[in-house]
């Protein structure tokens, strides 16, 4: 072995241990644990099985559980980039000192326990909230709204709460782009909104397809905001896992849960991989 | 000024590391919010005094503990823990409980018949139950039957306990006792609950999540628990309790020592003062929990809340027939309740 290859493995051998033992083992006993078999008053059982997979995937009520996740996922990408994409282009067009600002509001609800955030948005959308009680006391409606204990409330929180993520890796792929390109385009008199979508959003793609697969996995993933938000007895993947291990104690069935959803947003990243290749030939990120 | 601070502190931390190498810590897990604040007064403060060993808490509910004492495998860091008894007769069917040396408990012979579970595993250190809560201002005449929480539902004024919770389950067993069925033959209670669930103004998870809701004067009536009740009324919330003349569903809060508990004697006198009757009379006025140990006498609003002759008329659920069928109960109920 060379000097710079045995200073190459030292280097990189304090990393591997840690993934190895922080990451690869713990998963392996979870696959593991996935493939037990479980009954109330014996607990985690010692026969291999596969049925922990199969309840999952062979059962409508979980699959809809599945689907109100992944939908729900979806709806806070696409809202979290509408959302973002126009901040990011603020934050990268407007001046210095505006900028400074800017940045430091987007990253400042980072610093605060999302515990706390979904109890502040508890208190603005509940039936007797500030929301719903400014717009009774102004006459607009005369029922509270819901806005909390559903989709609706689940979708403002993680909408508030990733946002920041999206824009951070917006405003990057924005800057990237050379401004003399738009400027061409604007000099052979093509519209703004042309330039918009065939200049500027095509060549901020990287960013939005990083900045997207970032917050849908996540929005999939997070539990604490729709278990606040959503009310106890609303359902997402994040939600039946936590309640099979913590509540059931029916640690495979939970593990089994916790494998497919690894699985689907695996195969959503490698997908969406394919597709920014794809889209971006030629575009250095 | 600064000197003197640093003198001080490093005074401070010598004499507190002296004492804790002396005497033992005592980890026990143990309920939060006010239950935590009342078992600090009667259950921790009396031992720290007695004992010298310095007791450190970890709040959490029955099944986090369980999940937690699992974990650990048999090497558990708690030395005491506070458990609904379904729980704990599903680890001790694990194997992870220590069963408990009647002769190390000065006042075994003092509790009531039915404190120890089977082999011993767990002693049972405060009686609850699952009754009928409802606000005094919708019932001049106070509601005295499972079923009057069935005839409200189409005021739609009704919240009920998920499953998720011990209410859950009890109710979900009264409710089959009502029309007909038993704990072995639920079908009876899933089909009367799922018939009234589109009217349920919500579901509660966590016992305190219905104050605001009687608060808010959303919900007329609930099944929920006597203890907090009480405390939640003396607070000023219009709430009162009623026990269902078929019988409220009895609750029995147990302590247990997992294998592997670092400090088995201290644990022992922690459990041991627990069931003493000035403790237990303690437990009962500060927390409304219903004393196990015979020689109690309670008078007032303990008297009210957790009446002493109700303790016979209480019906308990067989913990190890919840523990082996609760998570299929749990399935059906999502599927069934809050589809």
């Amino acid at each position: 072995m060379t000097r710079s290859r045995s200073a190459g493995v030292g280097l990189i051998g304090p990393a591997s241990v840690l993934i190895l033992a922080g990451f690869l083992a713990p998963t392996v006993i979870m696959a593991m644990l996935s493939l037990r078999d479980y009954s109330g008053m014996h607990g985690i059982g010692t026969d291999w099985t596969l049925s922990n997979y199969i309840d999952v995937l062979g059962d409508w009520f979980y699959m809809e559980i599945v689907l109100r996740t992944l939908a729900l996922g979806l709806v806070v990408t696409v809202l979290c980039l509408v959302v973002g994409f126009p901040l990011a282009l603020f934050i990268l067009r407007v001046g210095p000192r505006m900028q400074t600002v800017a940045i430091l509001l987007v990253i400042f609800p980072l610093l605060c326990n999302i515990v706390v955030r979904s109890f502040g948005w508890m208190v603005l959308l509940s039936p007797r909230g500030v929301i719903n009680d400014a717009l009774l006391n102004i006459g607009l409606i005369s029922e509270p709204l819901d806005l909390m204990y559903n989709l609706t409330g689940v979708i403002i929180g993680l909408v508030q709460i990733y946002l920041p993520f999206m824009v951070l890796l917006l405003v990057p792929a924005l800057q990237n782009i050379p401004a003399d390109v738009e400027a061409a385009a604007l000099t052979l008199r093509s519209s703004r909104a042309r330039v918009f979508f065939t200049i500027t959003v095509p060549l901020a793609s990287p960013g939005i397809i990083t900045g997207s697969i970032l917050v849908f996995v996540l929005s999939i993933s997070a539990l604490v905001t729709p278990r606040m938000l959503g009310g106890p007895t609303y359902r997402v993947m994040a939600t039946q896992i936590y309640d099979e291990f913590m509540t059931n104690l029916n640690w495979p069935s939970g593990a089994a849960l916790a494998f497919v959803l690894t699985f689907i947003a695996l195969a959503l990243i490698w997908a969406a991989n394919r597709v920014a290749a794809h889209l971006t030939r030629g575009i250095s990120a | 000024m600064k000197r003197f601070l640093t003198v001080t502190t490093a005074v401070a931390a010598l004499v507190a590391g002296g004492q804790s190498a002396q005497a033992k810590d005592l980890v026990v897990g143990m309920f939060g919010g006010s239950f935590g604040k009342a078992a600090q007064t009667c259950h921790i403060a009396p031992f720290e005094t007695a004992s010298g060993d310095t007791v450190v808490v970890q709040e959490g509910s029955s099944s986090q503990f369980a999940a937690m004492v699992r974990a650990t495998g048999g090497d558990s860091d708690f030395d005491v823990v506070y458990i609904d008894n379904s729980f704990a007769a599903q680890l001790a069917a694990e194997g992870l409980l220590q069963a408990l040396d009647k002769s190390k408990l000065s006042h075994a012979g003092e509790l009531v018949d039915g404190a120890f579970g089977a082999e011993d595993h767990f002693v049972q250190y405060q009686w609850g139950a699952t009754a009928i809560a409802y606000n005094p201002a919708d019932y001049p005449t106070p509601p005295d039957s499972w079923a009057d929480v069935f005839t409200a539902a189409a005021s739609g004024k009704v919240a009920l306990p998920d499953i998720a919770g011990t209410a859950g389950v009890h109710f979900l067993i009264a409710a089959a006792l009502l029309n007909g069925g038993s704990i072995d033959n639920l079908d009876p209670g899933f089909e009367a609950i799922a018939k009234i669930a589109p009217e349920v103004k919500a579901y509660y998870t966590q016992a305190d999540q219905i104050i605001s809701m009687f608060e808010r004067g959303e919900i007329s009536i609930a099944p929920w628990y006597p203890d907090r009740a009480a405390a939640a009324g003396d607070a000023g919330v219009p709430v009162a309790i009623a026990y269902p003349k078929e019988g409220a569903v009895g609750i029995k809060v147990t302590m247990v020592i997992p294998e592997g508990a670092g400090n088995t004697d201290g644990a022992y006198a922690y459990i041991d003062n627990a069931l003493s009757a000035d403790v237990q009379k303690c437990f009962a006025e500060n927390m409304y929990a219903g004393p196990v140990n015979k020689d109690v006498k309670l008078e007032g609003a303990a008297a009210k809340a957790v009446p002493p002759e109700m303790f016979g008329k209480l019906y308990f659920p067989d913990p190890e027939k919840i523990a082996a069928n609760v998570g299929d109960w749990r399935q059906r109920w999502q599927r069934e309740v809050t589809k």
